[in-house]
């Protein structure tokens, strides 16, 4: 009998116990994230560092893009649309040019005076359009890449990123090194509510001030 | 030391009980993907196991014939993806080859590429055969193997993640090289891990390899021998299981393999604790003693200089002249081959995967004729197959 009630005296017990410890979360700070709301890596919890060359997204520095089509032509699931419009002949957007990425990431675009291969412990200099010249010592500059003649209207950039497969053709292509994948946990983060918002569109058709087609235009609107 | 066993485990009930057809699969869990077996049981004991494949068919081959060659690399990826940079070389192999009967359009893979292949796809036989291992004890009804297992896995996904970007389709191996050259102390990353692994393999062995109940379930079960395994075309480490000693990397030497000390892992017939030669727990020791035979390598790599130089061989267009090959490679799960017809232009006319885990799939029925329900988990994850592979 005694044995009986100390053990339904234990058993409460027990329980209470337990419910003491789980009562004490209740004051403790949430861990849980409102996921497609707020995102764990923004708050740089639990989180591991994406080694560079990760292949993630696909981003596009549409300022750099030739309209080549040579990402469309290798993509193996042609996840890549592009149209272009050609300028009349002999005319050209701008000339050819050096962008110089720098490693802290940003980057300069100009030309580079002088001898355009860097040699260690010197300094560059080079002669921008919004700044004059620009004098930049060369440990700084992690790599300089050719910003080609464009002959092109980029009228369309679109990558959708359902149908990729992350394969990495298109970056490995592309002469002028301006469609990369991202190597962050932003390139790896995805959720949205809508699809279409998983077509990525690059192109800046109002970079180019183009000259209004107005035949074009009439033909659409009819 | 393990009681005697009884000399063979068929059982045949009389009177025959009625006829039952149990479908398992698609969605099993130990079916290792999407593998549907029509079981046609006789209580307990199997009559029939009728394999039906074809639910992760995703036209492989079909898709090959409108992509050119560098295309079709990350293809390959998705066939085995437990080893995907296996099959992306066996079919870059496949296209070197082909390429290589035009003197004009051969080229001379560069030293370094080659050492970069063989480093790669040996720590991705390592990943392969610890998944092998991991899931096989847990089909058995282990489950801390499981656990160990996806933990060293992790370690090799973190390194491919940092030599090619990509954790499980790396479409690194390419046709003429490697799409990336190494990144800084990754040599030493690779030392580390092997260090780290290779007195866990032992541990493995006492975890589960040695453990009575997993030999209970698994030794004299299903038994494969020479024979059977050669006429049903069975290759990798199933006929190794069986005794034999064919390894396309010590026969037919590819690549480099010639230039590294290694030896084959067989099966082995051992009395006292009542293993058969081509049993499940033979198959299953042979991926064990595989994985040290693959440390070998990786470190007889480290230990001698990675020569310097390109990783990519100089050419302008893979445009593989008029003809056809067959070339086979030793995957994880056996000798993957590719058949590929070219008519001179950039794309195929026709490519067709030999596929290892395929002609071992077909072995199952009559391996399983006579055994329990409970032997049809073990078969499965002693073969090893990989459904990707299978339908392709």
């Amino acid at each position: 009998m005694r044995q009986y009630f100390s053990n339904i005296y234990l058993g409460v017990y027990s329980v209470f116990i337990g419910m003491a410890i789980t009562f004490r979360q209740l004051f403790k700070p949430s861990v849980t994230h409102q996921y497609p709301y707020e995102h764990s890596f923004e708050q740089k919890k639990n989180v591991r560092d994406i080694p560079q060359g990760y292949r993630g997204q696909l981003f596009n520095r549409i300022e750099d893009c030739i309209g080549c089509k040579k990402c469309e032509m290798i993509c193996p699931v042609d996840c890549i649309y592009i149209t272009t419009e050609k300028l009349p002949k002999g005319e050209r957007l701008w000339d050819s040019m050096n962008v110089v990425h720098l490693k802290d990431r940003t980057e300069i675009v100009g030309m580079i005076e002088g001898d355009e291969k860097i040699e260690a412990d010197t300094t560059v200099s080079i002669q921008t359009r919004e700044r004059g010249a620009v004098e930049i010592p060369s440990e700084q500059v992690a790599r300089v890449v050719e910003r080609k003649p464009v002959i092109f209207y980029l009228d369309k950039f679109d990558i959708d990123m359902s149908l990729c497969m992350y394969c990495g053709l298109c970056t490995e292509v592309c002469p002028t090194e301006c469609l990369i994948m991202i190597d962050t946990l932003e390139g790896i983060e995805y959720s949205t509510f809508d699809r279409t918002n998983l077509i990525f569109k690059f192109a800046k058709p109002e970079m180019y001030d183009k000259p209004l087609d107005e035949a074009a235009d009439a033909e659409a609107a009819d | 030391m393990a009681a005697p066993k009884p000399e063979s485990k068929f059982i045949e009930l009389k009177p025959f009980t009625d006829e039952m057809v149990v479908n398992m699969g698609p969605q099993h869990p130990s079916t290792h993907g999407v593998l549907r077996l029509e079981l046609k049981l006789d209580g307990e004991v199997v009559r029939e196991a009728i394999p039906h494949i074809g639910y992760l068919h995703r036209c492989f081959e079909k898709h090959s014939e409108n992509l050119s060659y560098p295309q079709i690399i990350p293809f390959t990826d998705r066939m085995d993806y437990i080893a995907a940079m296996n099959q992306n070389w066996g079919f870059c192999l496949a296209v070197e080859k082909l390429m290589a009967a035009d003197e004009k359009k051969g080229f001379e893979v560069p030293e370094r590429a080659e050492y970069l292949r063989v480093l790669i796809c040996e720590l991705n036989r390592i990943g392969s055969h610890l998944l092998s291992f991991g899931t096989y004890g847990m089909d058995i009804g282990a489950f801390t193997p499981f656990l160990y297992a996806f933990r060293d896995r992790e370690k090799i996904l973190l390194l491919f993640e940092k030599i090619c970007g990509a954790r499980l389709t790396y479409n690194y191996v390419r046709i003429g090289g490697v799409s990336r050259d190494m990144p800084p102390q990754f040599l030493d990353e690779v030392k580390e891990f092997i260090d780290y692994f290779e007195p866990k393999i032992d541990q493995y062995n006492s975890l589960l390899t040695d453990n009575e109940i997993f030999m209970e379930r698994t030794t004299g079960v299903a038994v494969m021998d020479n024979a059977m395994a050669i006429n049903y075309g069975i290759t990798g480490p199933n006929l190794r299981g069986a005794g034999s000693q064919w390894d396309l990397r010590k026969d037919e030497p590819y690549s480099i393999y010639d230039r590294f000390d290694f030896d084959v892992a067989y099966g082995k017939e051992i009395p006292e604790i009542g293993a058969v030669l081509g049993d499940c727990w033979n198959r299953y020791k042979v991926r064990m003693d595989e994985m040290k035979e693959s440390v070998r390598i990786i470190r007889q790599i480290l230990e001698g200089d990675i020569p310097d130089g390109p990783i990519m061989a100089e050419m302008k267009a893979v445009r593989p002249p008029k003809g056809e090959i067959f070339f086979r490679s030793e995957a994880p799960r056996g000798e993957l081959g590719f058949y590929i017809v070219s008519d001179g232009t950039p794309k195929p006319v026709r490519v067709r995967a030999k596929s290892p885990c395929f002609t071992a799939l077909s072995a199952l029925q009559e391996l399983s004729r006579g055994l329990m329900v409970a032997d049809i988990i073990a078969i499965i994850g002693s073969i090893d197959i990989v459904m990707g592979e299978v339908d392709r």
